[in-house]
């Protein structure tokens, strides 16, 4: 049975035209819970995310699983913050991910079918998705993410268009999830939902990890004065 | 190996606005690895306001969405499955942007001799017959088709090579993670080669010969098969990305001081 963890990082460093945008990070990661990115706009939590789950490219520095990377792949999915909604059905959007893995047509809608009325969007199995609302999109990005049982999600901001009530839905499907075992690595810059979804908290800021613990200790005693002016909801640069 | 081929399916969109204009570009993932999208789109985005959405795939699957009008154009580099994919109505046309070359990377020990190859078709037959261990993609890209052609060349089939014939069905950077780990031969796009960070001790043992030219060319998906398709998007794009500013942006485009990509594209007639 492949294992994906720990997921180690030594001095990982991201670029863009020269510019550092992230790192240099040092950061190792265990197997279970929910590990929440949080910093302010700018700090490089997207970009982090990116990195581990290897749609950036590195600059320097590595990331290395317990497996191998190709494996580690096989066993990830990521949620953007606007996902790509493909120009078909709601149900032929879930059941992509299937396809590209060698399931025939009926086996990948009836699991995708399943994940539409596990997410909210069974009496909707046939609209297109591109019509759907913000709200009903990123459901949709997460049941395409879970289809295919990966040991590890990444969510970028999952919830930062939404409502309360679609926020609180997939914050329900993600404590489900874990609760049956996928590992969550999740950024947000909501410090609510940090506190409702974390065991464990990287604060970044400056694309450096400025702090990491685990929840309690993090939101009771932070250790930085960034983080404490951040956690106070003072304006941090 | 189907299984494994899910690896290339990302979805990224980088900098969406909510008033900008959107289109849909299927791209390899070997375009991807390689950084240049980080670089084009954003400038794309303060050319044309046009937020242009990746879907990251192999090329056998970019021509799949295309095929299906799940987007607007596709940006992939396998000529013959391209000329197809015009001929049989599913896209306008076929633009010519930039190219790159394959390289055949290995061990540095170098047991099979590639190193002293005189062309591609002699690489490959060096490897055959030390019975070296090789990595393909196979996962029906653009690279993995260039390779199956140089084994056809070389008179051997991929299919029937043996047990140091590993196919992972995985991207470009997957795929060179497991030669590395496996100290193995692989062919790889020089762009997504220079670009890899984990080489080991691997490097370019064999380059040069005119078959490894990787040309990459941009197609646009027939509006008359699907009229959702954002058809004046996607010329919008091709006219950009045929420009003497695209021209700058990507012949400027380095890693370690090595250029990655050639422009070659001519402006469209219309």
């Amino acid at each position: 049975m492949t294992q994906l963890f720990p997921l180690k990082v030594t001095g990982a460093e991201s670029r863009r035209r020269g510019k550092l945008l992230v790192g240099p990070v040092d950061l190792e990661l265990g197997p279970t819970g929910t590990t929440i990115v949080i910093g302010p706009n700018g700090s490089g939590k997207t970009t982090l995310l990116s990195l581990l789950h290897g749609t950036s490219r590195l600059n320097a520095g590595q990331v290395t699983w317990a497996c191998s990377t190709e494996d580690a792949r096989r066993h990830q999915s990521f949620v953007f913050q606007r996902p790509v909604m493909l120009r078909r059905s709601v149900v032929d959007n879930i059941a992509y991910p299937l396809g590209l893995r060698g399931h025939d047509t009926k086996t990948a809608r009836a699991q995708a079918t399943e994940w539409a009325i596990r997410v909210g969007l069974g009496d909707m199995l046939t609209r297109p998705a591109t019509v759907l609302s913000g709200g009903e999109q990123q459901k949709l990005a997460l049941a395409r993410a879970l289809i295919s049982e990966p040991k590890l999600v990444f969510l970028d901001e999952p919830c930062a268009a939404l409502d309360g009530r679609a926020m609180r839905e997939i914050e329900t499907i993600l404590t489900e999830v874990k609760a049956a075992g996928t590992r969550i690595i999740l950024s947000t810059h909501d410090l609510g939902q940090a506190r409702r979804l974390a065991d464990e908290v990287l604060f970044l800021k400056g694309g450096l990890i400025h702090e990491q613990g685990l929840a309690p200790t993090f939101f009771d005693q932070p250790q930085t004065s960034e983080a404490q002016a951040f956690l106070k909801g003072d304006i941090v640069e | 190996m189907k299984s494994l081929a899910a690896l290339s399916f990302a979805l990224v969109v980088l900098g969406q606005a909510v008033f900008a204009d959107v289109m849909k570009l299927a791209v390899t993932t070997s375009f991807h690895n390689s950084g240049l999208a980080e670089i084009l789109l954003p400038e794309i985005k303060n050319d044309l306001d046009l937020d242009v959405q990746l879907l990251v795939v192999g090329t056998g699957q970019a021509l799949k969405l295309g095929r299906s009008g799940d987007v607007d154009a596709i940006l992939v580099h396998s000529r013959k499955a391209e000329e197809e994919f015009v001929a049989d109505g599913s896209g306008t046309f076929r633009r010519e942007i930039m190219y790159n070359d394959f390289v055949i990377v290995g061990p540095n020990a170098d047991a099979a001799n590639v190193g002293s190859a005189s062309d591609a078709k002699d690489a490959l037959q060096r490897i055959a017959n030390a019975k070296a261990r090789f990595v393909s993609r196979g996962d029906d890209s653009g690279t993995h088709k260039k390779e199956q052609n140089l084994w056809s060349s070389a008179g051997l089939k991929a299919g029937e090579l043996g047990d140091w014939y590993n196919a992972v069905g995985a991207g470009m950077g997957a795929a060179l993670n497991t030669a590395s780990g496996l100290n193995a031969y692989i062919l790889s796009d020089r762009a997504s080669w220079l670009n890899f960070g984990n080489k080991g001790d691997l490097a370019v043992l064999f380059s040069g010969d005119p078959v490894l030219f990787n040309q990459y060319a941009y197609l646009p998906v027939n509006p008359e098969k699907h009229t959702h398709v954002e058809r004046d998007l996607a010329l919008k794009l091709e006219k950009w990305l045929t420009s003497d500013r695209a021209a700058k942006l990507i012949n400027g485009y380095e890693i370690d001081g090595q250029t990655l990509f050639t422009f070659n594209a001519k402006p469209p007639s219309q």
